[in-house]
């Protein structure tokens, strides 16, 4: 009589419906704790919960990720996020327009310039400033595209390592440096650059800037050519990664993802070219998309080519861009920045930009002061990191790694 | 069967294809730097930790009001009217005895807004990185040229400045309302 006490539990819910668990069909007391109450019904007793993150090297960063298990087979993932939660909404609420940049490049600190970007357009729309020198914007398209290729080089090379390939990851990151090099003789910071303001940039293109970036892109070439020889084309990556973590498009529309996840699922859609920011409509270039050459549309093989295409075409982008610039290098980059940040009162503007993470959105309201009244940012990774549990249930433990690895998640852009 | 062995010759071939490009990175120089031994050459305007020239800060409190983060303290004291403190190397007259300036490096965030602003261009970024300390306190960098002895003597100067000031202007009012109390007596009176 007894026995049967302690191994039946009644949860009493707010509305006095009562219910009865027996105790003896979940996996102990940790279920009790943390899973929600109605949950505990629908596991078996040969489940398991195991806590991944949020100190794990391939949760790339802190997220914790609680997974119920069935031996090595995934039934359930739920990401615990909130980590590396800085309170950027509500200090930027603090600070004047100009503070929050350094701010920004802190969301995602692989991608600041994308960063900063994104912010200084919804600014420059909210006060109204449409013409700025042709410098200005060139540079910008410039320093945005050297950094996405920094961003996907981190990503692919990290991808490289999840699977288990070490030496794809040394050279990304050589290749990386280069970048990281070029834009610290711009801005004087290798990763939090602060060098896109409201109206212009920083400091002025130093002499020869321009032409050490032509370098790069000729040395970084061949150097893209020796990296798909080494992981790309390399059969067994292929076949380990072409048929996991299949996203249909549905599944991607649905949760809202952006970026190369999502044009991994087939989905053309780049707001450099449907909805151009800057002066992006003024290059030619493709959007590559997901093709499943190997396996089904949107498997984890499909966003790593995409990133890897990406590149190339960021790369044609900056040619033309260089291209561009030519004639304007005499401008005063800080001729626009205006004097006096002041929007009008109840001014609103939402700017949504392409980062090499996906879709970043700020939406910055003005009260009339120097100090902006709300600042919202939609954040890409939160987003795409959301639908981890569709994309890896009935998968393996070894393919959920390869899952967040390929959704190139920056712990920094969740939580801001 | 057939897909099998050719799966494995695939594998192989495209593994020999990846070896022979680690075989040629063998040979070319290696990209590594011997950190403590050899250094990196940094650029120019490279952003590292903070150094005020004292003898020029005219105490204009503009990089105080940019900094994001607040690490930058400085008090201020004016300077007596028969004082001359010269002039900053820009030619910007000083009127004010900086008694404290000091930047809590633990704080700073690198971003250089407070050197754009500084209009006797004093406070610059060095190309200084490593700025490892034992504790807490030895992050907070202390810059101002007056001694904490000098600083209090010249802040209690002010103190007294104030209230002989404040003395004056009391002295001054009551005169004024016993004038003004006089003219209406005399008003009634008549």
């Amino acid at each position: 009589m007894f026995g049967n006490l302690f191994k039946k539990k009644r949860y009493i819910f707010e509305d006095e419906s009562t219910m009865v668990v027996d105790l003896d069909q979940s996996a102990g007391r940790y279920y009790e704790e943390t899973m929600s109450k109605l949950e505990i019904e629908s596991y078996q007793g040969d489940e398991m919960v195991v806590n991944m993150g949020p100190q794990h090297p391939s949760t790339h960063g802190v997220l914790r990720l609680e997974l119920v298990l069935d031996g090595e087979v995934v039934k359930k993932v739920t990401p615990h996020i909130g980590y590396l939660h800085r309170n950027f909404e509500k200090h930027a609420e603090s600070i004047s327009y100009n503070e929050v940049v350094p701010y920004c490049d802190r969301i995602d600190y692989l991608a600041s310039m994308n960063q900063d970007l994104a912010y200084v357009l919804a600014v420059e729309k909210l006060i109204g400033l449409n013409e700025l020198p042709e410098k200005v914007e060139y540079a910008r398209v410039i320093t945005c595209e050297l950094n996405r290729i920094a961003s996907h080089l981190v990503a692919v090379g990290t991808f490289g390592l999840d699977v288990g390939a070490f030496t794809p990851f040394l050279w990304a990151f050589r290749d990386r440096e280069k970048i990281l090099d070029l834009l610290e003789w711009l801005s004087g910071a290798r990763m939090l650059y602060n060098y896109i303001w409201v109206g212009g940039l920083a400091r002025d293109l130093p002499e020869g800037w321009l032409q050490k970036v032509r370098e790069f892109l000729d040395y970084f070439e061949p150097k893209m050519v020796e990296f798909n020889k080494l992981l790309t084309t390399n059969h067994i990556f292929i076949e380990r990664t072409a048929e996991i973590g299949v996203m249909t498009p549905e599944v991607a529309v649905s949760y809202g993802c952006t970026g190369p996840v999502l044009r991994g699922s087939g989905v053309k859609w780049d707001l450099r070219k449907d909805e151009p920011f800057s002066y992006y409509d003024k290059f030619d270039f493709d959007v590559p998309v997901g093709e499943g050459k190997f396996g089904p549309v949107g498997s984890v093989l499909d966003r790593y080519l995409v990133r890897i295409d990406e590149m190339a075409e960021s790369v044609k982008i900056i040619r033309q861009a260089l291209d561009g610039i030519e004639p304007f290098t005499a401008q005063d980059v800080q001729a626009a920045i205006p004097k006096r940040l002041r929007p009008a009162a109840g001014a609103e503007a939402y700017v949504r930009s392409e980062t090499p993470r996906g879709e970043l959105g700020f939406l910055i309201r003005s009260d009339g002061s120097d100090v902006p009244f709300r600042v919202k940012s939609r954040s890409p990774c939160f987003s795409n990191i959301c639908m981890i549990d569709d994309i890896s249930r009935g998968g393996m433990i070894a393919d959920l790694v390869l899952i967040i690895g390929s959704l190139d998640i920056v712990l920094g852009c969740i939580d801001r | 069967m057939v897909s099998y062995f050719g799966n494995i010759y695939r594998a192989l071939s495209t593994i020999a294809i990846g070896m022979g490009q680690t075989w040629k990175a063998m040979f070319r120089p290696a990209v590594t730097l011997q950190y403590p031994r050899e250094r990196w050459e940094l650029p120019v305007n490279a952003r590292g930790i903070l150094f005020m020239n004292a003898d020029d800060c005219i105490g204009c409190n503009k990089c105080v009001r940019i900094c994001p983060v607040d690490c930058i303290y400085l008090d201020a004291v004016k300077a007596a009217p028969d004082e001359d403190l010269g002039k900053a190397s820009m030619g910007n007259p000083i009127r004010q005895h900086v008694i404290r300036f000091d930047i809590d490096m633990f704080k700073c965030c690198y971003c250089s807004d407070c050197t754009t602003v500084c209009p006797t261009e004093c406070l610059y970024m060095t190309d200084e990185y490593e700025n490892g300390v034992y504790s807490r306190d030895n992050g907070i960098y202390h810059f101002s040229k007056y001694s904490p002895e000098e600083a209090v003597a010249l802040r209690l100067r002010e103190k007294e400045e104030d209230e002989r000031k404040a003395r004056e202007k009391e002295a001054k009012l009551a005169a004024k309302q016993k004038a003004a109390e006089g003219k209406g007596k005399s008003a009634v009176g008549a």
